[in-house]
């Protein structure tokens, strides 16, 4: 079954020329001689921070600003290498010191660093930091990534030195990247169960390349590059966000030329953007994947679904589900088949795991097998009972909804009546939580670590309220997955993962179907580098725009020099 | 003055019904206002139950709704959770917008649809009265969102005549000239209130036709004209005058839109008003934000109507003289 798609096929090379690039970290190589900087870049985007308060904040669009007005005291590198500290840059530590032992490593702070009220950065921050995050009344989701520190102190003002309880592969990028440093001197009176009402939740003061010029509620979000130290400005001089919580309001404003970057151009835009010479459509891997899941448990009793507890079945509609035909008809050359619970941009991922083939006579013998048998009308029963279920999928994703509309006439070819139970996103998670569903088309969006998985499939996860909806327990699974987070060395923490994803991929509790591109429409004019998969914006300080493509808006604002 | 009291305690009812429905039917939805948290795999159950908690979203139904009264009380609508901020402080950002969106748009289209209904009137089964009906036929029927999309392109993307959206330019200075930002506003103004005249225009001129044939076939009407007056004295005395009764009642109904806003435009067009608020807030289950806006609404819709049977009372003594009698009636 077809649907209409939008002739992606000439953006081809382009796209893998790009995708190229991307893979490597390096979107677009910034002109060779340094432009002065300048110039202002518009993100038109349909959402806004829930706060700009580092440790409670959940939602993306917050994420993206933090990124830019606070640091952390280093970055992960562009192949979102995870383990040790491979591929990682300086940001706030210039220098980090191991303890031989490993179980300590020593942070050299930039000197030159301070808060955007002038403050020095010191040491003392890094350990305050630290007790704001790990303490019970903040509440921190980061707190959990946390737990392998056992404290952090300062040897001198400009070293912090952080103390491990145990050696762990992902122990560098676990302090790094989950916490943003923070001003002690302006949070230190601050009631920690109540910062999401402090004054710094929405004019954050941090000590990034950009600090906060003005945020009104449902309208703007300005940031302006932070000029009065010594350390190497951002190239821009203003990066503004603008709202528009409708998608294709967003999207128009950039195809109009008011704004500068969409950040999430849909499928049947991209022919759009390509013929538009002021546009650029940038495509890169993201951190996301899609799947359908069975919920293992039936809905009804909380006892083994009566269809989906039979592992068999479960194979038999993923050897029934022809997933290259979803995904290039869904997205075309715009997303990768998923191959299990992680991405191909994670250090984790498994190149070689094999997932279970496309093959319908197959599907319809195992299917036979578990005493599913077809009948005059072609649909299968036993018992006297239909093989019969249905997709839960939110309806406001077109994406999603293709991909259930697909799913539903290729597992009608091996004698299963479903029905589609579309519904919005808050009654699609309320159910998914309540595990009231069959089978249900979901997305997760991953970090470059590889703990995420701990929640979303593991057994930890399961049980009502859980993030792990299919309630799928698998002792080995667990085991290999622990074991991976566990060990000291990449190799073997590798090769725990990808037995635990063999493990998985043969239990089948989900079939796991596209990793989307992130496929982004952004101002010719605008020189872009350091697009990474888990942060497109992290290297929005060095993009460029050069002096003789500069426009009206990219003129020196009166008040963003103060 | 025991009308007035009345009125303002049965107002006050409302309100109170309304909001506490809304209270217990948004909970009884579907969904969580921690849709978005709850997606973040970190979050375990104890940091969901301290954030619950945080929010005043612990407990049972009546425990939350004896929190949120003695809240109210104190004249604190609650936390929104979906933008961190105070529902006071978001309902205060997007009122004024919307009153100046809704008010413009209002006053522009009751005005067009009252002079485009008159000129039906006045040119009853002529040319003008054929091709304005097919035009306002039109107007009428033509759905919000799509004729939003449409004006929203055509203005803003094909001819770029006008911005694409906003209340305002993101880029003007802070310090920008009071003239500046008034002629900015007004340009960010043009598409919005051009949407919302076509779709709110539109029936005005259809009851005001209506109304004024209806007024011109009247005995009233009929002697003023065998008594000699002239025909624009009695089309404007005699007859638009009492015809006013059936668009102020619109009038009235179309008030609390001055604070409701129109939810797809103001979408569409990315205005931060009180439609937009309030459509997100219920997309993300934000409970004390839908509360909020919701009895902001009720209020308008209280005033709205109170101010629509002073008018009627002043255009037709009729009326005024009924409400005198419910009056006494109820008083014993």
């Amino acid at each position: 079954m077809h649907h209409p798609m939008p002739n992606l096929r000439l953006l081809r090379l382009l796209s893998l020329g790009f995708l190229a690039a991307c893979d490597r970290g390096a979107a677009s190589k910034p002109s060779a001689a340094a432009e002065s900087p300048g110039g202002t870049v518009v993100i038109s985007t349909p959402a806004e921070p829930d706060n700009l308060m580092p440790p409670i904040t959940t939602a993306q669009a917050g994420k993206q600003v933090e990124d830019l007005v606070y640091q952390h005291l280093a970055d992960v590198g562009p192949a979102l290498n995870t383990t040790g500290d491979a591929g990682f840059t300086p940001s706030l530590a210039l220098r980090w010191d191991w303890a031989a032992d490993s179980l300590s490593i020593a942070f050299h702070l930039d000197s030159s660093a301070h808060w955007h009220d002038g403050r020095a950065v010191r040491a003392p921050d890094v350990a305050f930091t630290f007790a704001l995050y790990t303490d019970p009344k903040t509440a921190s989701p980061a707190a959990t990534q946390l737990t392998n520190v056992d404290s952090v102190t300062v040897r001198d003002s400009l070293t912090a030195v952080v103390w491990y309880k145990r050696r762990m592969p992902t122990q560098f990028f676990d302090v790094v990247m989950q916490m943003f440093i923070l001003p002690s001197h302006l949070l230190a009176t601050t009631d920690r169960s109540t910062l999401a009402s402090s004054p710094l939740a929405t004019q954050p003061v941090g000590s990034g390349p950009f600090r906060v010029v003005r945020w009104i509620p449902a309208q703007v979000l300005e940031l302006a590059a932070d000029t009065t130290g010594g350390r190497r400005r951002a190239q821009l001089d203003r990066v503004v966000f603008t709202n528009a919580p409708d998608p294709v309001t967003a999207f128009t404003r950039v195809a109009a030329g008011e704004a500068d970057v969409f950040e999430a151009v849909r499928p049947d835009k991209v022919a759009e953007v390509a013929k538009n010479p002021q546009l650029r459509l940038i495509v890169a891997p993201s951190l996301e994947y899609s799947y359908l899941g069975f919920n293992l448990l039936d809905p009804v009793t909380g006892k083994p679904h009566p269809i989906f507890g039979d592992r068999n079945v479960r194979r038999a509609l993923t050897m029934a589900t022809d997933r290259r035909s979803i995904v290039a008809n869904i997205f075309d050359t715009l997303a990768v088949q998923a191959r299990g619970p992680f991405t191909s941009a994670q250090s984790v991922a498994d190149s070689a795991l094999k997932p279970l083939p496309y093959n319908v006579d197959s599907a319809n013998a195992l299917l036979t097998a578990a005493g599913w048998v077809r009948g005059p009308d072609s649909l299968r029963r036993r018992n006297g009972k239909v093989f019969g279920f249905s997709i839960l999928v939110t309806s406001t994703s077109v994406a999603r909804m293709r991909a259930a509309v697909l799913l539903q006439e290729q597992f009608r070819l091996v004698g299963a009546d479903v029905k589609i139970d579309a519904t919005d996103f808050g009654a699609w998670l309320s159910r998914s939580k309540a595990r009231k569903y069959d089978t249900l088309v979901g997305q997760w969006g991953q970090d470059a670590g590889p703990s995420n998985v701990r929640d979303s499939w593991m057994s930890a996860g399961a049980g009502k309220d859980g993030n792990n909806y299919s309630d799928y327990r698998s002792t080995a699974f667990d085991a290999q997955v622990d074991s991976g987070l566990a060990a000291s060395e990449t190799r073997v923490m590798k090769a725990h993962f990808a037995a635990a994803w063999h493990i998985i991929a043969e239990d089948a509790p989900a079939i796991w179907l596209a990793e989307p591109r992130r496929v982004m429409a952004v101002q010719s004019r605008i020189e872009v580098t350091g697009i990474r998969p888990d942060a497109w914006w992290a290297g929005i300080a060095r993009w460029q725009i050069p002096a003789a493509k500069r426009i009206a808006r990219d003129l020196p604002a009166p008040v963003a020099a103060r | 003055m025991r009308t007035v009291i009345q009125r303002v305690l049965q107002g006050i009812l409302v309100i109170a019904i309304v909001a506490t429905a809304t209270f217990v039917l948004v909970r009884l939805a579907p969904g969580d206002p921690f849709a978005t948290a709850l997606e973040n795999s970190k979050l375990t159950p104890e940091l969901r139950a301290q954030w619950r908690a945080a929010y005043g979203l612990d407990g049972n139904i009546g425990t939350q709704y004896v929190h949120w009264i003695t809240a109210l009380l104190r004249g604190d609508l609650g936390w929104s959770v979906s933008t961190g901020r105070p529902v006071s402080q978001l309902i205060a950002y997007a009122l004024p917008n919307t009153l100046l969106l809704m008010g413009i748009a209002l006053t522009i289209s009751f005005a067009l649809g009252m002079l485009l209904g008159a000129i039906q009137a006045a040119r009853h089964n002529q040319i003008a009265d054929h091709g304005i009906g097919v035009v306002t036929l039109i107007g009428g029927a033509l759905p919000d969102f799509w004729l939003s999309l449409v004006v929203l392109l055509a203005g803003a993307y094909w001819w770029q005549l006008f911005p694409v959206g906003g209340a305002s330019d993101p880029l003007l200075p802070i310090a920008a000239s009071a003239g500046t930002v008034l002629l900015d506003r007004l340009n960010h103004l043009v598409l919005p209130v051009l949407t919302l005249v076509i779709l709110i225009a539109a029936p005005v001129a259809r009851q005001q036709r209506a109304a004024l044939l209806d007024r011109l076939h009247a005995e009233w009407v009929r002697t003023a004209t065998a008594k000699g007056v002239g025909p624009r004295t009695v089309f404007r005395r005699h007859a638009w005058r009492t015809a006013l009764g059936p668009v102020v009642t619109l009038g009235g109904l179309a008030l609390p839109a001055l604070v409701g806003g129109a939810v797809f435009v103001e979408k569409v067009f990315a205005w931060p008003g009180m439609g937009d608020l309030a459509a997100g807030a219920i997309a993300s289950r934000d409970y004390h934000l839908v509360v909020g806006c919701v009895m902001v609404g009720a209020t308008m819709v209280v005033i709205g109507s109170t101010l629509a049977d002073i008018v009627l009372q002043r255009l037709d003594p009729r009326s005024a003289d009924a409400a005198l009698d419910g009056a006494r009636t109820s008083g014993g």
